[in-house]
């Protein structure tokens, strides 16, 4: 990957350091040991199951419904959550984890009757997006998902478009159990971890808790602005 | 727009404000709904104190090594392929975006909410180049449309706007035929803006804060429309304060947290964003390229002064939600985009007292916005420090005062002087006690206390009388 | 328990003599030794807050001589206590001026804090049948920390029917040089307040600073509104009948 351009910069943070009354800091500076480390005290030894009633609890305040079930039940589970959320026409992820939960052959089922199912797919450019933006259900995994927050956290890559949750008119994230941790704490303490050891960040890490909303207009709550209107998760108990 | 918004005078804009009966509704209703729901997801915690501490030191920690993280910051970011630029001021911020525009040959430009960009100006700048620039935040869209009726709260920008309002303004400019449902108007607005999310060369964002170990840049919304902004267009420009910057993923956390709790008591708000430089090789949505703008105007004036703290600000707007004096003069008595008690203290510091002088007063000191600041900026305490500057720098406050205070003090560590004032008070006061007819007597600050209300009659003797008396008896006894 | 009153300005020059006379009552029957430097004049705070620090300064230095000997200062009002909290920030360029501003700080209590958390008692043997609601004030709130001890008070004065105040953490619009130099804003903010209290029904409108009372007392007088005020000191000295400043 070329480097980017950079201008200004010593001028600028000279000024700065000039500012600050001290010459720049380049480097030896650490982060201090902080006098008070609440975030971890969130839910702490919370069980998975506890953590999972804690985040069906949440879901109800924003809007958004969740149905748990087994790893062997989502395949009966699955087209009822479709057809609730009006079916036709399905845009998802090319994630591995489709196959793994037997969610491809759902899908088939779902296009023997009817319902257009496009896979994301990095060879074929735009009309990628012009799926996504027809279609009325997106689809995605969580990788992380927060008890707290009721949030699934969306890392992005090739097979992981960015407009899978955000141009369809209604969300649905499949949540496998074992992702559940308490805040996002954990989920950034992941990504830290990326970062120190200079891996390369995925470009754009969603955090999603329910569908879009606003209260701009005298402060009365409207879901469904320029995201989806309606959010759904799954929760699947894999063990 | 600049920061300065309108051009009368501060006591003409309190006077608009006071009567604007919807505003002041809207507002009152939005203080006790917005501080409600922070004081319920803030007290469930349990140990917000803890987190305000946390917060606090983090903030403090990040200013005293900005120039550290900035530079980390940015070298991640063109490690990873994104362009930054350096703005001194407005100018040379605006000149770089314009410049990047000009070569994309972009002609339509989806903005998600900024105060930044409101503060260099910046749509201005790109109209001139004959560009469409379309603001995606709900909120801001109104204003937008209602020919740039400026924002009076940093987050909630048309608070002061009815639905009926907004009907009309929608009606009028984009014939639109439906109720004032916020419903309905919403929908339309979805519809409306589709069509510019998917035609936009050019994505500007502001940004919540920026991630120093990573050059990851994070946005906060509840729309999405931040994300349709950086997910559709080829381009992306991010316009920061320099400021807005945590060093690690793990602090980011934290200042996440509290921005949503303290803005609108939510755990988390709906999207929260953390975007690395442009998409990667194979990824089909995202920008191809990726621009940070990071802009000084006047912030690093600041440092360094007895206002840093000011640059703590996380801009979630809890001061503005509970200060007694914007509850009823509502945000644009302010003459800045940034109202309220942050907008009080760091108006001033940004554009200088020249035209914002009024604004350290326009405060009783009751510390409310203090004691709701989520990074405990010292806000009251910043309002006085802003007193002493006009008293001992600028120049700017007035003879008569300057007079009553030498007055005041002498009298005051003078027991002589000050008794001699003490016991020819109670005739003066009850000579003026009374306004009869509704209108103030006596001089000066007497007549405009006395302008709305009684003084106390004194009756009976004073309290050094009788303990004089009572001291008198007692020798005897 | 020697105590030295510190009385403050307003209710040594603008009110009568029933506030600082209530304080040393209460106070002398809990035991306390009352005394009453004569040289006292004001905390400063009028100075301070307008920005004007090297006037306050001085002010506070004569406070600071004329309380030296005290073994504890107490004041009828949260807000001046709080001021003397900030003296030590005066003299951040003096060492010596700062530790005595500190040990002045240090000394010094509001009545009502000094009652409940130093002198442990939290039932004066007042009586007050009257129904009553309670301005609690910022700076006593905010600055100095004081929330508990009043209404720890208050709920053992007998016969007081209380009832709270809507939105009680809200300023009165007082604010000192505010009151006069922001009028129009000071109006609404009263306003409100006084609305608030007529939402309550009661008689009586009880608080711990006079600045706050003057404001809202004066207001209520000006729209002729059938509620008085009354300073805590008074509750807390009041036996049997109703006394107010009328």
């Amino acid at each position: 990957m070329t480097t980017g351009s950079i201008h200004n910069k010593d001028k600028f943070l000279n000024n700065v350091a000039n500012r600050l009354g001290r010459k720049r800091r380049k480097e030896g500076v650490e982060l201090p040991k902080w006098s008070k480390l609440p975030q971890y005290e969130v839910f702490d030894g919370l069980s998975q199951d506890e953590l999972l009633a804690q985040f069906v609890l949440q879901c109800d305040s924003i809007h958004t419904n969740v149905v748990v079930t087994s790893f062997e039940e989502l395949g009966k589970i699955f087209p009822e959550v479709i057809e609730d959320l009006g079916g036709k026409s399905i845009v998802h992820w090319k994630d591995p984890r489709f196959q793994e939960y037997g969610l491809l052959e759902a899908l088939n089922k779902e296009k023997e009757e009817g319902c257009s199912i496009y896979e994301w797919n990095p060879d074929l450019g735009q009309r990628n997006i012009d799926k996504a933006e027809q279609a009325n259900i997106g689809i995605t995994f969580s990788d992380v998902t927060l008890a707290e927050s009721g949030t699934v956290v969306l890392h992005s890559d090739n097979g992981k478009g960015r407009s899978v949750s955000l141009l369809p008119e209604k969300y649905l994230a499949i949540i496998p159990k074992s992702t559940l941790v308490p805040r996002m704490t954990q989920a950034t303490d992941k990504i830290h971890d990326i970062a120190k050891e200079n891996g390369r960040m995925p470009s754009c890490i969603n955090f999603i808790s329910g569908p879009s909303n606003s209260a701009d207009i005298e402060l009365r709550l409207v879901v469904g602005v320029h995201g989806p209107v309606k959010a759904t998760y799954i929760v699947v108990d894999d063990r | 727009m600049g920061i300065k918004i309108g051009n009368d005078k501060f006591f003409e804009r309190v006077d608009k404000g006071i009567n604007d009966k919807f505003m002041r509704k809207a507002v009152v209703e939005a203080q006790s709904r917005l501080e409600g729901r922070k004081t319920q997801t803030t007290e469930e915690m349990g140990n917000w104190e803890d987190w305000r501490d946390l917060s606090e030191e983090i903030r403090q920690h990040t200013l005293e090594n900005l120039d550290y993280y900035l530079d980390q910051f940015v070298e991640n970011v063109a490690k990873q392929g994104g362009h930054v630029f350096f703005a001194e001021d407005a100018a040379e911020a605006n000149d770089y975006i314009t410049s990047i525009v000009k070569k994309k040959e972009a002609k339509n430009i989806i903005k998600s909410k900024s105060m930044v960009t409101e503060e260099i100006g910046m749509n201005e700048a790109l109209e001139e180049l004959g560009c469409n620039v379309v603001e995606s935040d709900l909120g801001e869209w109104i204003l937008q449309l209602d020919d740039h009726d400026p924002p009076s709260h940093i987050v909630v920008p048309a608070l002061h706007k009815n639905k009926e309002q907004i009907r009309d303004t929608f009606q009028e400019k984009r014939k639109y035929d439906k109720s004032s449902d916020p419903n309905e108007l919403a929908q339309f607005a979805r519809k409306e803006l589709r069509k510019d999310f998917l035609s936009a060369e050019v994505g500007i964002t502001g940004c919540n804060f920026a991630v120093a170990e990573s050059g990851t840049v994070s946005l906060v919304t509840n729309e999405g429309n931040a994300r349709m902004a950086t997910t559709l267009p080829k381009t992306q420009i991010t316009v920061m304060g320099m400021e807005r910057i945590v060093p690690t993923w793990k602090e980011l956390d934290i200042l996440v947290s509290m921005l949503c709790r303290s803005a609108v008591g939510q755990k988390l708000t709906s999207y929260i964003t953390g975007l690395t430089a442009s998409k990667e090789e194979g990824d089909i949505d995202g920008p191809e390229e990726f621009h940070v703008v990071i802009v000084d105007n006047g912030r690093s004036k600041i440092l360094g002064t007895k206002f840093q703290s000011a640059l703590q600000c996380i801009r979630c707007a809890a001061c503005i939600n509970v200060c007694p004096v914007y509850r009823h003069v509502g945000g644009h008595s302010y003459g800045s985009i940034y109202p309220g008690p942050i907008g009080a203290v760091l108006t001033p510091l940004l554009e200088g007292y020249d035209d914002h002088k009024e604004l350290p007063y326009a405060s009783t000191l009751c510390a409310a916005c203090t004691e709701a600041c989520p990074v405990k900026i010292p806000l009251h305490e910043l309002l006085v420090e802003h007193r002493k500057v006009i008293v001992e720098q600028s120049g700017k406050s007035s003879f008569g005062e300057k007079l009553a205070m030498k007055g005041y003090a002498f009298a005051a560590s003078n027991p002589g002087v000050y008794k001699v004032g003490s016991s020819s008070a109670p005739s003066f006061i009850s000579s003026v006690a009374k306004g009869k007819d509704g209108h103030g007597k006596g001089p000066g600050p007497v007549k405009m206390w006395t302008d709305i209300r009684d003084l106390p009659e004194p009756t009976g003797e004073t309290f050094r009388k009788w303990y004089a008396n009572r001291e008198k008896e007692r020798d005897q006894s | 328990m020697n105590v030295s009153l510190f009385l403050t300005c307003l209710a040594d020059v603008v009110y009568p003599a029933a506030v600082g006379k209530s304080t040393v009552e209460i106070l002398e029957r809990l035991g306390c030794e009352v005394d009453f430097p004569k040289k006292q004049t004001c905390c400063g705070q009028p100075a301070f807050n307008s920005g004007f620090h090297r006037e306050s300064r001085d002010v506070a230095k004569h406070m600071i001589k004329t309380f030296e000997e005290a073994e504890y200062v107490v004041s009828p009002s949260g807000s001046c206590v709080a001021m003397l909290k900030e003296y030590p920030h005066l003299f951040e360029d003096d060492t010596d001026w700062q530790d005595r501003a500190e040990e002045l700080a240090n000394k010094s209590f509001e009545l009502t804090q000094f009652i409940v958390d130093v002198l442990k008692v939290e039932d004066v043997g007042a009586e007050l049948n009257a129904n009553v609601t309670y301005h609690t004030s910022c700076h006593m709130t905010r600055l100095l920390g004081v929330k508990e001890a009043p209404m720890k008070l208050l709920e053992n004065v007998k016969g007081l029917h209380f009832t709270e105040l809507p939105n009680k953490q809200q300023c009165c619009g007082f604010g000192g040089t505010f009151s006069v130099k922001m009028v129009p804003i000071s109006e609404q903010m009263v306003n409100e307040k006084v609305q608030h209290i007529e939402e309550t029904d009661a008689d009586i409108l009880i608080g711990s600073d006079l600045g706050c009372l003057m404001n809202i007392g004066g207001r209520i007088e000006r729209q002729g509104k059938p509620v008085k005020v009354m300073h805590i000191a008074e509750v807390l000295n009041s036996r049997a009948e109703v006394k107010t400043w009328e």
